[in-house]
């Protein structure tokens, strides 16, 4: 039964992802310019107009070019059935070599942000949920309600003016490490593990110091949802019945706590899933705001360069991501109920 | 249900105080959004000819304050000081609301009407154009929702409505969601059955009875919607892909000002980012203490 | 307490160079922060109108001529000679008017970071690739054109014949080499300085050959491009940074600098910072605000150039309601130059009395065609066009969008507003319009129906004003093919086919003249402000020089004792 549910999802996602990519292909031939200005430069002849465009394939008919993207056109080369992405128009490289580059960098900023955030989180939904309407859980619940409302741009603006420009603490917002640093070897293309694997203690701590305040950032607008939906969701697993067992059982109040945190966690992993996959491409702006070189980064590139493959590759790896992201979710809650399968 | 031992409802004078915030913070920004372009001392989009003077320091500010009502003043004061291009910051940000605000509201509207219509469909017929159309949202909701907002409005330019349509595009599927789950929920109730039996066509039935009885999760996810409508606007500023400059947009000003934070010039970005900051969290205060009201009732 | 330890000498080590500052840097090493780092090495390559891919280029590439050094300016910054050309690959050279023949011959003795020594092949093997426009931007071809140089014909574009390279760049012996033109042009030499004729090594442009790509085009876009520069390429990572070392063998001896790492930091604000702390000796394109914010700074030199950089206002002739002479000079008189000059530069710019850039030869600035702000006159003038105080242009609103590049908001955003304040003041309905940089490269260039717009990048690379005058206002019909404004005037058209092959230089120069006040009297462009061309760098660099690329030379720096 699980094998059809898994089977069946995985079905529909591809079809999903197949939609999108045509939606996609056809949407941004729709934009209101194309790059070859940018090749043609000083010559701006109609030759060097036809030849750029020729280099670009843009000459073909949309039908040869989408199926030269899709891969179903042997004679044009490789495509996405082949794992190719295209070459970037602006630099030339493979897109898939660039979204590696990039797309660690967001993924490690919103990992580590989410850990934290959880870590915070956890302890503190649990506090303000075993005194429901306390004072505790009434300043935890209008911060929750106060930090997942916030402009993360201007906050993360904002501490780069306190502990940056004013206290003097944290970087310049640079990226993730500074230009004189020099990189480890690239293996994961996460610097954080990259540099404990080259043995470089030194770049890590940098990283990680570059990383402060993004971090921080992020942690502050995430933990606002975070936290009411463990509280929440405490608050109704505290009410259950088999802590209410528990409870008559005469179990250790520690006890009951931990079972009824493990009965929160199920539904909460849910919207954490769905809050990642929203923050792969939701994390632009404190990308762009400490420069980290993320994949928004690349994306808002890509858009203001109009450089078809790239916007379609970008668009492609975070609905991908994220559709994985919930068929995972799915496929576990259907291990766990396999009512759901059903 | 468990409503009753849902312990947010007990003190219920601690809500009203919330609800009280969030009213007098959406009625300032209504306020605002009708009149703040009239009372602000500047022209908003004209420079003034003094670039970048930071604000006055606050012990000048009851000088100022009685010189600006006498008219004793040569000019009106530069209360949050001018921005790099001459603007007077503090007039923009009492105009922005007017941007900001019908941005939010049109999109909400747009995006409630479509979606509510829609969500009725797929929730009281069964077929397949439905299903496909519901296949449809689940593809635009896993879209990178911040990435396709600037593709389309890279595509279609940057101008207040298609930034209004780029967002209902993007909250259209969510109102699709919640409608249609509350109409499953309300279309096997007694009522429907009830009308079904007096003989009223279907179409009666969906829009006369299931319709106003499906409403309610819409709406509450509405004001919370417009708050988020508004951070969006500002986020899509931020990255060049919002309103024109100079409009006034809090979003555009802090762009603007961004470059110059990390050189201590503070004040273009920090106070249209205070003004966001309290704005969002009025109307998630609101949304917040209605739905709980809802809820309760 | 070991790994303590170790977490607490790490931390040190991070603290290390912000605080060492300059102090911990190679005496002979240089860190540059540029908004990019070259996107390509090739330039028929697609990253070649990138003004960081041409300071790759110029770097690790030697050019045929350069130009002598005239005294440094008021800053100190060396600026070229514009009438003296001086060869650089070519040890002497000759012309034969009668058969428009040059024979360059050529140094001996020059090696390449390859260890390949320089001689005629490479020369025929440049002229070759360029002839075979197989690159995405067939720039070689393009300039090789311009010269004049013969058989270099859009022909080649159609037949495949006409791509081979026949005795119009002929090779004599190992150190000789005619070059040919079709027709008298003085461009020949101002062509060859320019990046897009540097020589490649021949022997290593082969080596890196494929047989799908015959003219290493791959290879020069993506690892490197051999030549005869001061510099090697030690690194190269797109989107991060390239690594130059000095060339030891180079023929101008080797450069003082030995090592020069080239950073992409995008944002200009971060620029600044990291010079700030010390960690970066040289800096570039920073808004004018950020240099004048720089100039009190202790430890930093900020110099600049009147170079080549310039702000203009683009009409478009097509579009009404700028057809009419009169809202071109209402317009005009209505600029706020003054405020142009203090909110958008800090001072460093002058206004602009010509449409060429003042620095080059032949520039005239015609002094019967300026036009000072004025709103009076601005009234009077729309009075006449018939529109009294602007009633009736509200008809044109969509025309009065200022477009402007979105990417240089920083700069360009209170320039802008000024203009916009000014203009709606005297009755225009101006609004604002940035769009990204390839949108409007796309409308500027390709589809030219930008109504109303504000431009601070054109720069005229070849060095003169004949130059200038056949890139941007001569007629489509005619040759021209930058021509933005759709400006159409036979007689400017006519006058620059006699300047064209106009061999005597006192005559072409008065033919230029005359066309360049024609210009000014028709407002081609209205040209608002020269721009001063700076650079923020320790103070310890000394030997800045400008060239009319604007890309540095680190050939030129040297560290003070």
């Amino acid at each position: 039964m699980l094998l059809r549910y898994v089977t069946k999802r995985l079905l529909i996602g591809l079809v999903q992802l197949v939609v999108l990519t045509v939606a996609v292909f056809f949407l941004i031939r729709l934009l209101p310019a194309d790059p070859i200005s940018r090749f043609v430069g000083l010559n701006p002849s109609e030759e060097a107009y036809a030849q750029a465009e020729r280099s670009l394939g843009l000459d073909r008919p949309v039908h040869v070019q989408l199926l030269h993207y899709l891969g179903l056109a042997p004679s044009q080369g490789t495509g996405l059935l082949q794992g190719d992405l295209g070459d970037s128009w602006v630099s030339g490289s493979p897109i898939a070599q660039e979204i590696g580059t990039f797309l660690p960098v967001t993924l490690e900023l919103i990992t580590i942000s989410f850990f934290v955030a959880f870590l915070i989180a956890v302890p503190v939904g649990m506090l303000s949920a075993t005194r429901p309407g306390g004072a505790a859980d009434r300043g935890v619940f209008v911060y929750s309600l106060f930090a997942g409302s916030q402009p993360e741009f201007w906050w993360g603006l904002l501490f780069v003016y306190l502990f940056f420009f004013v206290l003097g603490v944290a970087p310049a917002p640079l990226g993730l490490l500074s230009p004189m640093t020099s990189e480890p070897a690239v293996i994961t293309g996460f610097i954080t593990i990259d540099s404990l694997l080259a043995g470089r203690l030194d770049v890590f701590l940098e990283a990680l110091h570059h990383l402060m305040l993004p971090v921080a950032t992020l942690v502050f607008i995430l933990s606002g949802p975070i936290i009411k939906m463990v509280r929440q969701n405490m608050v109704r697993a505290l009410q259950s019945d088999f802590v209410l067992y528990a409870r008559c059982a005469g179990l250790p109040a520690r006890r009951i706590a931990f079972y009824a945190l493990r009965a929160a966690m199920a539904p909460s992993m849910t919207l954490i899933g769905i809050l990642y996959g929203f923050m792969l491409g939701g994390a632009v702006l404190v990308e762009s705001v400490f420069s980290l070189g993320g994949l928004g980064q690349y994306a808002i590139r890509s858009i203001l360069a109009f450089d078809y493959p790239a916007i379609q590759g970008v668009v492609l790896v975070i609905t991908a991501i994220s559709l994985s992201v919930y068929l995972l979710l799915d496929i576990l809650h259907a291990m766990i109920d396999p009512r759901v399968a059903y | 249900m468990t409503v009753a031992s849902e312990p947010m409802d007990k003190p219920r004078r601690r809500i009203d105080v919330l609800f009280l915030i969030g009213v007098s913070i959406v009625s300032l920004t209504v306020f605002l959004a009708l009149f703040g372009p009239v009372l602000a001392p500047y022209d908003p989009t004209v420079a003034t000819g003094s670039y970048a003077v930071p604000p006055p320091p606050l012990a000048d500010w009851p000088r100022l304050f009685w010189g600006s009502i006498t008219g004793s003043l040569d000019q009106p004061p530069h209360w949050f000081g001018t921005d790099a291009s001459g603007l007077d910051v503090f007039s923009r940000v009492i105009a922005a609301p007017r941007i900001d605000l019908t941005i939010a509201l049109a999109a909400n509207g747009l995006s409630l009407v479509f979606g509510v219509l829609l969500g009725l469909a797929a929730g009281y017929y069964k077929h397949w154009w439905t299903e496909v159309m519901m296949r449809a949202s689940d593809v635009l909701q896993s879209f990178p929702v911040f990435i396709s907002a600037m593709i389309l409005v890279a595509l279609a330019g940057r101008s207040m409505t298609n930034i209004v349509i780029a967002l209902a595009l993007l909250y259209t599927p969510i109102y699709i969601r919640l409608t249609r789950s509350e109409v499953l929920s309300q279309k096997v109730r007694g009522y429907v059955e009830a009308a079904r039996a007096i003989g009223n066509s279907e179409a009666v039935i969906a829009f006369r009875h299931v319709l106003p009885n499906s409403l309610a999760p819409a709406l509450i996810q509405a004001s919370v919607t417009i708050g988020f409508a508004i951070l969006l606007t500002a986020g899509l500023s931020f990255v060049g892909a919002g309103v024109r400059p100079p409009a006034p947009e809090w979003g555009l000003m802090i762009s603007t000002g961004a470059n110059q934070v990390i050189l201590g010039e503070w004040w273009p970005s920090v106070f249209p980012g205070i003004a966001i900051s309290v704005t969002v969290f009025g109307f998630a205060v609101l949304g917040n203490a209605l739905e709980r009201r809802y809820d309760g009732a | 307490m070991g790994i303590l330890r170790k977490c607490a000498l790490a931390g040190t080590a991070i603290v290390v160079p912000a605080l060492a500052g300059p102090a911990a840097v190679n005496a002979a090493e240089l860190l540059f922060l540029a908004e990019d780092v070259p996107a390509g090495l090739n330039y028929d390559g697609p990253a070649a109108a990138i003004p960081t891919s041409q300071t790759g280029m110029v770097n690790l590439m030697e050019p045929l001529f350069g130009y002598a050094t005239a005294a440094p300016n008021e800053d100190g910054v060396i600026v070229p000679d514009f009438s003296t050309f001086e060869g650089r690959l070519v040890d002497t050279w000759s012309y034969d008017e009668a058969t428009l023949t040059w024979t360059l011959n050529l140094r001996q003795g020059v090696m390449g970071c390859g260890g390949a020594t320089f001689n005629a092949d490479d020369v025929i093997y440049t002229f070759e690739r360029a002839k075979s426009v197989s690159g995405a931007a067939p720039i070689g071809w393009f300039l090789s054109n311009v010269a004049s140089i013969d058989g270099f014909t859009p022909d080649v574009f159609g037949d495949e014949a006409a791509r081979a390279l026949g005795d119009e760049v002929q090779r004599i012996d190992d150190y000789t080499v005619t070059i040919r033109q079709s027709e008298p042009n003085a461009l020949f030499l101002p062509v060859l300085t320019i990046f897009g004729l540097h020589i490649f090594d021949a022997e290593l442009m082969q080596a890196n050959a494929t047989e799908d790509d015959p003219w290493s085009h791959d290879y020069t876009n993506n690892v490197g491009v051999p030549s005869f520069g001061p510099y090697c390429l030690e690194s190269w990572a797109k989107d991060d940074e390239i690594v130059f070392t000095a060339n030891p063998d180079y023929y101008r001896g080797a450069p003082a600098i030995e090592r020069v790492v080239m950073k992409r930091v995008p944002q200009s604000s971060n620029r600044v910072v990291i010079l700030r702390t010390g960690q970066a000796q040289l800096v570039q394109k920073l808004t004018p605000r950020e240099f004048d914010s720089l100039r009190e700074a202790s430890g930093i030199t900020v110099a600049g150039v009147s170079g080549n950089e310039n702000l203009f206002v683009h009409m478009n002739f097509d579009v009404p309601p700028f057809n009419d002479p009169l809202v071109r000079e209402a317009v005009a008189r209505a600029m706020p130059y003054d405020q142009i000059i203090q909110a958008g530069y800090f001072g460093q710019a002058e206004r602009w009395a010509g449409v060429v850039p003042s620095s080059y030869p032949g520039f005239v600035a015609p002094a019967d065609h300026q036009y000072d702000t004025d709103t009076d006159a601005a009234a009077a003038l729309l009075e006449e066009a018939g529109y009294p105080g602007g009633a009736g242009l509200e008809a044109f609103e969509d025309a009065f969008q200022l477009t402007y590049v979105a990417e240089k908001e920083t700069t360009l955003g209170p320039i802008v507003t000024a203009i916009q304040s000014s203009l709606r003041q005297a009755g225009f309905p101006v609004t604002l319009n940035p769009i990204p940089q390839t949108q409007y490269g796309d409308r500027q260039l390709v589809q030219r129906d930008l109504p109303f717009a504000i431009n601070d990048q054109e720069k005229p690379i070849g060095v003169d004003a004949g130059y200038a005058v056949q890139l941007f206002f001569v007629s489509p019909e005619a040759g021209g093919l930058n021509n933005m404004v759709n400006y159409r005037n036979p007689d400017v058209d006519g006058l620059w086919a006699e300047a064209r092959v106009e061999p005597d230089q006192a005559a072409r120069d008065a033919l230029l003249a005359e066309i360049q006040t024609t210009l000014m009297d028709d407002i081609a462009w209205l040209p608002v402000v020269e721009y001063r061309t700076q650079w923020a760098y320790s103070d310890r660099l000394q030997g800045m020089q400008w060239h009319p690329d604007n890309s540095i030379r680190f050939f030129d720096l040297s560290y003070a004792e």
